[in-house]
């Protein structure tokens, strides 16, 4: 788990970075825009990007930290043991989606490639962002699979 | 299977998977994926599938949300809430019940620069909490008082419920903002005055005199004066025409950390934990996307919500009527459900019913007050028992206090939001009022 927890750990960061970045090009472009008139013609097109690849690589430590809202309603009466082994099916098939997402992304990033799919107006390649995309989403699904089969190392954190 | 037989079993499957305690976000994907393959068959899913994660995450429109995220975890982790608290606590401490009050003025302070109901209870509890019990308010009250109170954190604007309804309907975020801001002072007000009526009705809750009373000093306004001018900067800014909601949002989240780091509070450690913090949110708002948006295909191609549209708009029911069943709906999926995902499930099907009806207003209109009063039902169902998540919340940083204690602590809280959704429900006009000064 610790080798799976340092590389969800990293794109937490690099998906942190990302995000840092997006600000700090909106206020500069903002700053640009309102004080001498002229700015980036197309910057939102790097904040949607930019989000595109945060999101995805924000997913490997959501599922290590347990941050998917599940609904506990139904299963209050159960022992904890069957609720534990639920929840381990549920990872397993958490994983089985993250599998097919990173597959079909895949599949997807190197149609936008072959098509040389581009942003409208700084004529950014769009299979950048699919490939930022397929790492985090394998990586999501083998921590799911590890959590299958072993348990859930860490405790359950709340989610805002 | 007709339409009708595969819509029930698109519903009957997610709610068998999320009994079945996987994570909501993947029960949707799952039926979705049911339903999908089951109408059109595998080539068209796995071809939607193929750009889906791209479509969903890489969009401008959507990028708005872990900024305003990220702007709220710096807020949590900056220390604002202690000034804040402080302030309210000078302001409001000549009023039985006041410290009470206090914590709800404090929250829709802090709500104003976050977006999210459980981040605004959760950091209002840690600082006002430990003040309330030490100046003998019970269990009950104090409880029940900061987990309604958690609730203005979406109620007022910045609000990421009210942005996930503007991107599922298609509707200007800052039109429904400007919407959100007289209910949301009337909510606060509402909630001070279910404070003074049941301190004044259930004796025991709250100290007949507080002498030991803090005053006001300069030091204290000073303290608020950032949260102030970070409202008005990003509010200013996106109503001035100087930005858009993101770039709002992006400014807000700067000012945020620039504040936080002059008020010494914010660590190296803390500056990552906000970051991670953010991750978690964003991730789990994301995947609810990923799979109510697939169920939600799979839905349309049975045509069920057009035809329910259409079928309901033929009835010649009142339209108020329609409106008022939605919100019972609500109310009672909400029991078990959580919100957001209720909302990412249903605002697709339910939106177009409701632009059928004639409510005697412009379509816009009727768009941006079906969106406020969704989100009067999101506030109740944060709060109402069985499942208040945000009652949850704060319980659980009160531990000496029952869970059923909490519950009977929210109940003034109820009474209110059911007034005051009555209120909106009868008068659209007290939430689009402000709606008209902006072009």
């Amino acid at each position: 788990m610790r080798i799976l927890s340092s590389l969800a750990n990293l794109c937490a960061i690099l998906a942190g970075a990302l995000i840092t970045l997006i600000t700090l090009i909106t206020c500069g472009n903002l700053i640009l825009r309102n004080t001498t008139g002229d700015s980036m013609a197309g910057a939102f097109e790097i904040t949607a990007m930019s989000t595109g690849a945060a999101i995805a690589l924000f997913m490997p430590l959501s599922q290590i930290r347990q941050g998917h809202i599940i609904v506990d309603f139904f299963t209050t009466g159960l022992s904890d043991a069957t609720n534990g082994k639920l929840d381990k099916v549920g990872a397993f098939v958490l994983a089985l989606v993250f599998g097919l997402l990173a597959w079909r992304t895949t599949l997807g990033g190197l149609s936008a490639y072959t098509a040389g799919s581009q942003t409208m107006l700084m004529g950014l390649p769009e299979w950048i962002v699919y490939a930022a995309m397929v790492p985090p989403f394998a990586l999501t699904s083998l921590i799911g699979l590890r959590q299958a089969l072993f348990g859930f190392d860490l405790t359950t954190e709340s989610h805002a | 299977m007709t339409p009708l037989e595969i819509t029930g079993s698109i519903f009957g499957s997610m709610l068998f998977f999320m009994a079945l305690r996987f994570p909501i976000a993947i029960s949707m994907f799952l039926a979705g994926a049911i339903g999908y393959v089951s109408q059109a068959g595998w080539l068209p899913f796995s071809n939607f599938v193929n750009a889906q994660a791209f479509a969903r995450f890489a969009g401008y429109d959507l990028s708005v949300i872990p900024l305003f995220i990220l702007m709220g975890n710096f807020a949590t982790k900056g220390g604002i809430s202690k000034s804040l608290f402080a302030f309210a606590a000078s302001v409001m401490g000549g009023f039985k019940g006041g410290l009470a009050m206090a914590s709800l003025l404090a929250c829709a302070a802090f709500g104003a620069i976050s977006g999210s109901s459980v981040a605004t209870a959760a950091t209002i509890t840690g600082v006002a909490l430990p003040e309330m019990k030490r100046h003998g308010y019970s269990g009950r009250l104090a409880t029940g008082t900061l987990a309604a109170g958690g609730t203005l954190g979406i109620q007022l604007p910045p609000s990421v419920v009210l942005v996930i309804y503007a991107i599922l309907t298609e509707q200007n975020i800052s039109k429904l903002f400007a919407a959100a801001v007289v209910p949301g002072i009337i909510a606060m007000l509402g909630y001070m005055v279910a404070v003074a009526v049941y301190v004044r009705l259930v004796p025991g809750q709250a100290p007949e005199v507080d002498n030991d009373r803090e005053p006001m000093t300069m030091a204290k306004v000073w303290g608020v004066l950032p949260i102030l001018m970070i409202f008005s900067l990003v509010f200013g800014g996106i109503y001035g025409g100087l930005f858009t909601p993101t770039e709002g949002a992006a400014v807000g989240a700067a000012a945020t950390l620039i504040t936080a780091v002059c008020k010494g509070e914010m660590t190296l450690e803390k500056f990552k934990e906000c970051f991670l913090g953010t991750a978690t949110s964003a991730a789990m708002i994301f995947l609810i996307f990923v799979g109510a948006d697939l169920m939600n295909a799979a839905l349309a191609m049975t045509q069920v919500p057009n035809q329910l549209a259409a079928v309901v708009g033929s009835w010649g029911l009142p339209p108020l009527a329609v409106i008022g069943a939605i919100l019972l709906f609500y109310v009672l999926l909400g029991a078990v459900m959580d919100e957001m995902s209720m909302l990412l499930l249903t605002v697709p099907i339910f939106f177009p019913m409701v632009m059928g009806l004639d409510f005697g207003m412009p379509k816009d209109m009727v768009a941006i007050w079906f969106g406020i009063m969704v989100l009067m039902t999101v506030g109740f169902g944060l709060i109402a028992p069985p499942v208040g998540l945000n009652v949850y919340v704060v319980n659980s940083m009160s531990k000496d206090v029952p869970m059923a204690e909490s519950y009977k602590g929210v109940m003034p809280f109820l009474v209110s939001d059911v007034l005051r959704t009555l209120l909106f429900l009868f008068f659209p006009i007290v939430p689009l009022w402000l709606v008209g000064f902006i072009g």
